[in-house]
């Protein structure tokens, strides 16, 4: 019972890195593949204020939210202007750099050590003990980013966010700052991929660089991929079966590590196929490039 | 929106890898009524509308919308000032419906703001007025009842229509349009010139770039004619049109 | 000195893969990022020939490159050429080589597992000491090997008439379906030269500093970033810009600290697409024509 509390922990923080990852990748069109960049500085911010300076977990989200803020816009900034390909590999050199500052900032990060000891989280004088309570966490943060990612794109912003993924020159024609649009959207899905990150820093009191690196944002793009871009439940969908793959696969009998590779090939070809052959993905609205 | 403020370009220059596409023009529009650009492939025309509406940056001269230079402003802020346009390849959100295309053109909305679409705050009171003034526009250019319809499903002609009904949903002052007939049936092709008329008598300005004569010689109360980057005639149609090295240049 | 060494031999290696890179690009007008993984396998398939074949090393280097490029090539004509076919994107070109990445890197780690293997015959190679720096055979090879190599490409670009099918696709804006067949074995051919650039690469930095099946990672994206920076139609340029790379991150790391050594190349890359004269703005389709 527990192992299942667990599998929906782990459910919900991909699912709100899927959902917030299509806000962007599957409303905008902007595809990123840092969001594991941004998951791993809310982890680590959260780790960092709730350890060394033994502050409160809510500070510990608000640090997060702030640095990836900061963050968002170093990326965004420069290169939101430019065609969707190179965004893509703006994205691509952030999370590779992310990536190995967190393991070679020794001083900072621990390096391959990792942060351990994180403290549990505590709302209101409620410190989740069980799985059970984090799985109840865990889905109201799901909930919550539902809700803010259904209220943009339902909204007049949204609509924006659609024009700007189809003709964004037509947008611009109609009077819509489209750079300002895609920066704040993009700042937003990093924002909720921190919340992200602190509520897996909290879980597991453990983290090292390992669990953000590239492979982590290709996992979580397939997800928005094969579960089905720019629709309300693709992406959870997309969380949902990608996480049960390799748990299913150690059930079986496979060793965990093997799992995990198995996994990163599965979805590695699995994303190939989607863009091959239905870029839709299966309950999706929007086909990627065509 | 400045209504009654006059559109001018000064000795503006465009320069592509070499080739001038624009060799210093002039030209200063009336505040309303109906202008045309005529000239062969490669006059320049399109790129004119393109520097006019910021979508590219001249290497030289200026444009005015009014007293306001505009020369270096971004597309979506000129458009801001009540200058809408189309484009020589149509184009719209095409997965959208026709409702959502024109509800998109639609000028300082709340939705649009971060804040207000989270919070929704007093969002859908503006998107049901927004909604009623869409409905109209696409009653006036004869697309109602399509409003639900995919934008992709339309016809060629169709989707012409709707361009210009989401040109007129910003309730712009000036209208920027490249060839709205080009490729349309000849019915279809009058509609939207009577289109065109009406907006005229609403006091608007529309600019189009044509090359039918007919329909310039029926419509334009003037008429820039322009080759190799430059304007070579303006002035009212049948004084322009009946020149000798306009009648040459379009058959050279 | 020392660090002078290390700058040009990074820049060498760099400027392999990254003319690699350029010429595909230039064709298949996509970036390639699996190109990394071709790095990674040719470094791969040298170790799989020294120890299961017992090959000595100056056999299974050469067939090596020759099994690196036909992995390239198997690549475009099971992945690339149909969803060139489909008229993809370059996004979709670019997400479909990171799942390549994905499925190659993580099938090689489930083959070979995560450690580093080593084909070096001799231990440590201690170096000959020249002006102050300590440089190894290989390295000095390396260097030498990269600067021939890369020449020749340019020179085959420019004088051969292969090279004039290159330049003529690279410069086609339509790809026009009229010469398909042509335009495919072209491109094809740019894959094959180019996978063979960067599997010279692998196995020269695995001589160097033995592999893992996760180093194609870095040298892809220090490569995208000379190819940005330098153009990726001046093979001067991608020389330039990889030597500028390589002295930048060894720099960095005598100035700022190792962490810090990807962070520079990443700001390299914000400042170029900042500053780019080119117009990049939006994808092809949507870009507003003369």
């Amino acid at each position: 019972m527990e192992y299942l509390f667990h599998v929906v922990v782990i459910i919900s923080i991909y699912a709100v890195l899927a959902s917030s990852l299509d806000l962007i990748a599957g409303h905008a069109g902007l595809v990123s593949v840092s969001h594991a960049a941004f998951y791993g500085l809310g982890a680590y911010m959260a780790a960092l204020v709730t350890v060394y300076f033994r502050a409160h977990f809510l500070l510990g989200m608000l640090a997060g939210i702030t640095v990836v803020v900061a963050a968002s816009l170093v990326v965004s900034l420069p290169s939101l202007r430019l065609r969707d390909d190179y965004f893509a590999i703006a994205t691509f050199a952030f999370q590779l750099i992310l990536s190995n500052l967190l393991n070679d900032w020794v001083t900072v990060t621990r390096g391959a050590l990792g942060i351990s000891g994180i403290p549990r989280p505590v709302i209101f004088g409620w410190e989740p003990r069980s799985n059970l309570e984090f799985a109840a966490l865990g889905l109201s943060l799901v909930a919550v980013a539902h809700v803010v990612v259904g209220r943009l794109t339902t909204s007049p912003f949204g609509r924006v966010l659609r024009a700007i993924r189809e003709d964004e020159v037509f947008a611009q024609s109609l009077g819509k700052d489209t750079l300002r649009f895609k920066v704040t959207v993009f700042g937003i899905a990093a924002m909720l991929a921190s919340c992200a990150g602190a509520l897996y820093a909290h879980y597991m009191t453990y983290i090292d660089a390992t669990s953000f690196t590239l492979n982590e944002s290709m996992l979580v793009l397939s997800m928005v991929i094969i579960g089905g871009a720019g629709s309300r439940w693709g992406p959870l969908f997309g969380a949902a079966v990608l996480v049960i793959i390799p748990e299913a696969l150690r059930f079986v009998g496979f060793p965990g590590p093997l799992a995990a590779k198995l996994r990163q090939l599965s979805y590695g070809g699995l994303l190939v196929f989607m863009l091959m052959v239905r870029p839709r993905g299966l309950v999706g609205r929007y086909g990627f490039g065509r | 929106m400045r209504n009654g403020a006059h559109l001018r370009c000064d000795d503006v220059v465009k320069t592509f890898d070499g080739v001038r596409a624009l060799a210093g023009v002039s030209f200063k529009f009336a505040p309303s009524g109906i202008t045309a650009i005529i000239g062969p492939n490669g006059a320049g025309k399109t790129t004119l509308l393109n520097v006019l509406t910021g979508f590219l940056r001249p290497d030289g001269g200026h444009c005015f919308l009014g007293d306001l230079e505009i020369t270096h402003l971004r597309p979506h802020q000129i458009a801001r000032l009540g200058v809408a346009r189309t484009f020589q390849d149509l184009r719209l959100v095409l997965q959208a419906t026709v409702l959502d295309n024109v509800m998109l053109a639609r000028p300082l909305q709340r939705g649009e703001r971060l804040l207000a679409a989270l919070l929704r705050l007093g969002v859908s009171k503006q998107e049901a007025s927004n909604r009623e003034r869409a409905m109209d526009l696409l009653g006036f250019v004869g697309l109602e009842g399509m409003g639900q319809d995919l934008s992709s499903e339309l016809s060629y002609g169709q989707q012409k229509l709707l361009t210009l009904a989401c040109c007129l949903a910003t309730e712009a002052q000036v209208l920027l349009l490249d060839e709205p007939v080009a490729g349309v049936h000849p019915e279809m092709a009058s509609r939207i010139l009577n289109l065109l008329r009406h907006l005229r008598d609403a006091g608007k300005l529309v600019v189009f770039v044509e090359h039918d004569m007919r329909f310039v010689r029926e419509l334009a109360d003037a008429v820039i004619a322009m080759d190799d980057g430059k304007v070579i005639a303006q002035g009212a149609p049948r004084d322009v049109l009946e020149r000798p090295e306009i009648i040459e240049a379009y058959v050279a | 000195m020392q660090t002078f060494a290390d700058s040009v031999l990074n820049a060498s290696w760099i400027m392999l893969v990254a003319t690699g890179f350029a010429l595909i690009y230039r064709c298949a007008r996509f970036f390639h990022i699996a190109h990394g993984a071709v790095f990674t396998g040719a470094a791969y398939f040298m170790f799989s020939l020294t120890h299961w074949l017992a090959l000595p090393v100056s056999v299974a280097a050469p067939l090596a490159v020759v099994l690196g490029s036909l992995l390239g090539c198997e690549m475009e004509i099971c992945v690339f050429r149909p969803l060139r076919r489909q008229h993809a994107s370059s996004l979709v070109g670019l997400l479909a080589s990171l799942g390549v990445y994905i499925v190659v890197q993580s099938t090689l780690s489930t083959i070979f597992g995560d450690d580093t293997k080593t084909v070096r015959t001799a231990g440590v190679a201690e170096g000959l000491l020249l002006a102050g720096a300590r440089i190894t055979s290989v390295q000095i090879v390396t260097f030498l090997l990269s600067v021939v190599v890369v020449s020749s490409v340019a020179i085959l670009l420019r004088t051969t008439r292969i090279g004039m099918l290159i330049r003529a696709v690279a410069n086609d804006p339509e790809l026009s379906v009229v010469h398909g067949v042509e335009n495919d074995r072209t491109i094809l051919l740019a894959f094959a030269l180019g996978s063979a650039l960067a599997s010279l690469a692998g196995i020269l930095v695995a001589l160097d500093v033995d592999m893992t099946p996760s180093m194609g990672l870095n040298p892809i994206l220090l490569a995208v970033v000379a190819v940005i920076i330098g153009g990726a139609d001046s093979t001067v340029g991608i020389a330039l810009a990889s030597l500028l790379i390589g002295v930048a991150r060894h720099g960095a790391v005598l100035c700022l600290g190792s962490e810090w050594q990807d962070a520079t190349s990443f700001t390299l890359l914000l400042v170029v697409l900042l500053v780019r004269p080119r117009g990049l703005l939006g994808r092809p389709r949507q870009a507003v024509g003369a």
